[in-house]
């Protein structure tokens, strides 16, 4: 896509105007005068920011299998301790080759989903029917992530990317907000990270990956036990898979609760 | 806002307002060994990415393949190593094609130095320690602090385990503290090289929580890098 | 034109005597010697079709394109300058761009297209620029709105249409166009366009064309496409069994 509006476009030739230099017409054509607030030299007193968490989702999980990969996450997202928003998909279709989960402050997670979707956009408008691969998008996500955080202006945001690259080969990787990144075959954020990966490891056959069936079985098994487990949990939650005929995000299921021992816990 | 034009922060602590300080650091353990002969060089670094008691990755390598003579091992905040490296391999791609050759170890041994002195003030927090070959094809380790000090060196160890090493390092390798002639210490070879690093790492994964899973040794020679893998506890 | 010469064509911010901006006639006139667009609204489609003319056997067949994605479901077709039309496609896709972030779904057509056209239209106004030499035609189709159609012309007027053309054979167009029923399915829609584009190609004075057509509509699940292959076989089969036709009557009188 051409660029030449942004303000920082080269000049077309040697001390020459810039493109849109002379004019501003309607539509896109103002120079930007104000850079992006991070960008710009601290004040005499530094800067203040805010630097909490406000509604936060909790667990994200991610199972690579031998043809894909599923990641799951529940519906509630919160705020402080309180269950605020309780049927809300935290795992995300981006194309047909990339799925993404997001968990920790959902502003951030709704904010870069925007620029990704609009990337994905910029990509149709290519029209060469090449679309963005995981690897490329976890990448990418490094440098915003690690650049935000440089700055110490950081977006609070613990993300599962997955889906497959060029060859169908599945991929499943984690970036956190300080721009940490990784690649195995289960990754986690939240909760999920000390309750579900352990499960997941232990039934890892030697020597192969796993199935499709076993990858949800897997993933039912972990969100019945963040749901017992994890205060920050609904019982519901959707599940995205990517394979390399698509991606799609299911549900929301429900856990299958059972709460009949609860008559027999006493003497509390 | 006062009439200066920019926002007087309180001296005092807002009641109600929640403080949460961000740390842009965050220390993802790991070590690393290396240890130079003569036409030779060993690189060793386990493979678990951790933070605090969480073990994110048991399989994630931390020696970074700049050359066919050098090698980098590269631990501590990994977002810090990923950035580093990534910028190392723009920069060293750019010497390969403004000079038509590949850099030399010592070349890169000088350009880490400087690229990591750049962030002086905010630091790269990682243990970085660069095993390679130089240009008279000696064996050769270069170790480093977070802000660029390097040191050439024979034999190194770094990383969360780095204290724990060195010293054993210094005695087999250095022959420290031995009291034998020149003439009865034993020959530094390949086989020798490689299985005091398997030891060294064998020893770390019983005592640093942040250092197991298995360790990745490459071994570097001018014919090119042979790597090796060897499963450690995963406790 | 008679009126060349008089002095009054040297600036788009000059009228002339009898109330023309001739900056604004030439650059219909480059629209006039493109090759022929056209844009159709069917029942739950809308096509875009072009007949471009291969200026050089040497260009790859994908060259020079004048057919764009604005957004998702969004597409714009050209005829005139190529390069200015690279330019105003680029400026569509900010706007839509920029409604996104504002208001975070696909922008209506009906405003992209007035946006678009005050764009157009302020080149026409300053001494200092020249207008676009482009007839902009954009076409959408979402479950709201259904199938939309919209042209915009040099000087920056646009209307909404149920069909419209533009180019070399506009006029031609347009007439084959009034025989088409409304409405119709995707597949019949594509076949019609294909029969126009072949149809109103010239082989005296262009020789080689290529038939172009981007497709928005529930069955494409309402995204914009490019020469969809199904599509574009069947609508390039139409048009030539359209030309054969077309050939075989001429012989018989």
């Amino acid at each position: 896509m051409l660029n030449n509006y942004n303000g920082l476009a080269q000049p077309f030739w040697q001390n020459g105007p810039a493109p849109g230099q002379f004019y501003h017409f309607t539509g896109g054509q103002q120079q930007i005068q104000n850079l992006p607030r991070e960008l710009t030299t601290a004040g005499p007193y530094g800067t203040q920011r805010n630097t909490a968490r406000i509604t936060t989702g909790s667990s994200v999980l991610g199972i690579r299998f031998d043809g894909g990969v599923m990641i799951a996450a529940d519906t509630m997202v919160s705020y402080g301790s309180l269950s605020r928003y309780q049927s809300i998909d935290r795992v995300f279709k981006i194309n047909e080759k990339i799925l993404l989960g997001g968990g920790d402050d959902f502003a951030d997670i709704q904010s870069i989903k925007r620029t990704i979707d609009q990337k994905m956009i910029a990509d149709q408008c290519r029209a060469d029917e090449i679309e963005m691969k995981p690897t490329e998008l976890a990448m990418w996500l490094t440098r915003v992530l690690y650049n935000r955080r440089t700055r110490m202006n950081p977006l609070f945001i613990d993300v599962v990317v997955g889906g497959v690259n060029a060859e169908g080969k599945p991929f499943l990787g984690n970036v956190d907000l300080r721009g940490r990144f990784y690649e195995d075959f289960v990754v986690a954020t939240g909760f999920a990270r000390h309750l579900a990966i352990p499960l997941v490891r232990e039934s890892k056959p030697a020597g192969r990956e796993f199935t499709a069936e076993e990858a949800s079985n897997l993933i039912r098994k972990c969100m019945e036990v963040l749901y017992y487990r994890d205060t920050r949990n609904t019982s519901k939650y959707t599940v995205g898979v990517c394979t390399p005929s698509g991606s799609v995000v299911e549900g929301p299921y429900k856990v299958d609760e059972n709460w009949s021992f609860a008559s027999t816990i006493k003497g509390y | 806002m006062s009439n200066l034009g920019f926002q007087q922060f309180p001296e005092y602590q807002v009641p109600g307002v929640q403080q949460a300080d961000f740390s842009p650091y965050e220390s993802n353990g790991g070590s690393i060994v290396a240890i130079a002969g003569d036409d030779f060089v060993v690189i060793a670094a386990d493979t678990r990415l951790s933070s605090g008691y969480n073990i994110h990755s048991r399989d994630q390598s931390k020696l970074f393949k700049l050359s066919d003579q050098t090698v980098l091992g590269s631990t501590g905040c990994w977002a810090d190593t990923l950035s580093l490296t990534g910028l190392l391999k723009v920069r060293m791609q750019g010497y390969e094609h403004t000079h038509l050759r590949t850099m030399a170890t010592d070349a890169v041994a000088q350009m880490l130095s400087i690229t990591m002195y750049n962030r002086r003030f905010f630091p790269y927090y990682v243990s970085n320690i660069l095993a390679g070959i130089d240009k008279d094809g000696k064996g050769v380790v270069y170790s480093y602090d977070p802000i660029g000090h390097c040191e050439r060196a024979f034999y190194r160890a770094g990383g969360t385990a780095g204290t724990l090493l060195q010293p054993v390092l210094d005695n087999q390798i250095g022959h420290k503290n031995i009291n034998l002639s020149s003439s009865e210490l034993p020959k530094l070879t390949i086989e020798r090289a490689v299985a005091i690093a398997s030891d060294t790492f064998i020893s770390a994964a019983e005592r640093d929580i942040y250092t197991g899973d298995s360790v990745l040794i490459n071994i570097i020679t001018k014919d090119g890098i042979e790597e090796k893998k060897l499963q450690l506890r995963l406790d | 034109m008679s009126t060349i010469g008089t002095g009054y064509d040297l600036s788009a911010s000059q009228f002339s005597p009898d109330g023309r901006v001739f900056q604004i006639d030439y650059a219909s006139k480059a629209v006039e010697k493109s090759g022929t667009v056209i844009g159709l609204r069917g029942k739950d489609c809308v096509i875009l079709a072009v007949e471009k003319i291969i200026s050089s056997k040497l260009h790859e067949e994908d060259a020079a394109g004048r057919i764009f994605t604005i957004e998702k479901n969004i597409g714009m077709a050209i005829a005139g300058l190529v390069a200015d039309g690279n330019y105003v496609a680029d400026i569509a896709r900010q706007e839509a761009a920029n409604f996104r972030q504002q208001f975070e779904h696909a922008i209506p057509l009906k405003h992209l297209c007035e946006r678009v056209a005050g764009y157009i239209h302020a080149y026409t106004l300053y001494s200092a620029v020249r207008p676009f030499g482009l007839s902009v035609i954009f076409a959408s189709w979402d479950e709201v709105e259904g199938p939309q159609l919209y042209k915009i012309e040099p000087s920056g007027s646009s209307f909404g249409y149920y069909a419209c053309a533009s180019g070399k054979a506009k006029q031609q167009a347009k007439t084959e166009m009034e025989k088409l029923k409304p409405n119709m399915e995707t597949e019949e829609l594509v076949k019609s366009a294909g029969e126009i584009i072949y149809k109103v190609h010239d082989d005296l004075k262009d020789k080689d064309f290529r038939f172009e057509m981007g497709l928005v509509g529930r069955d494409t699940n309402g995204l914009h496409r490019i020469n969809p292959a199904e599509y574009t076989e069947i609508a390039r089969n139409a048009g030539d069994a359209a030309r054969k036709d077309d050939d075989s009557d001429n012989e018989t009188h």
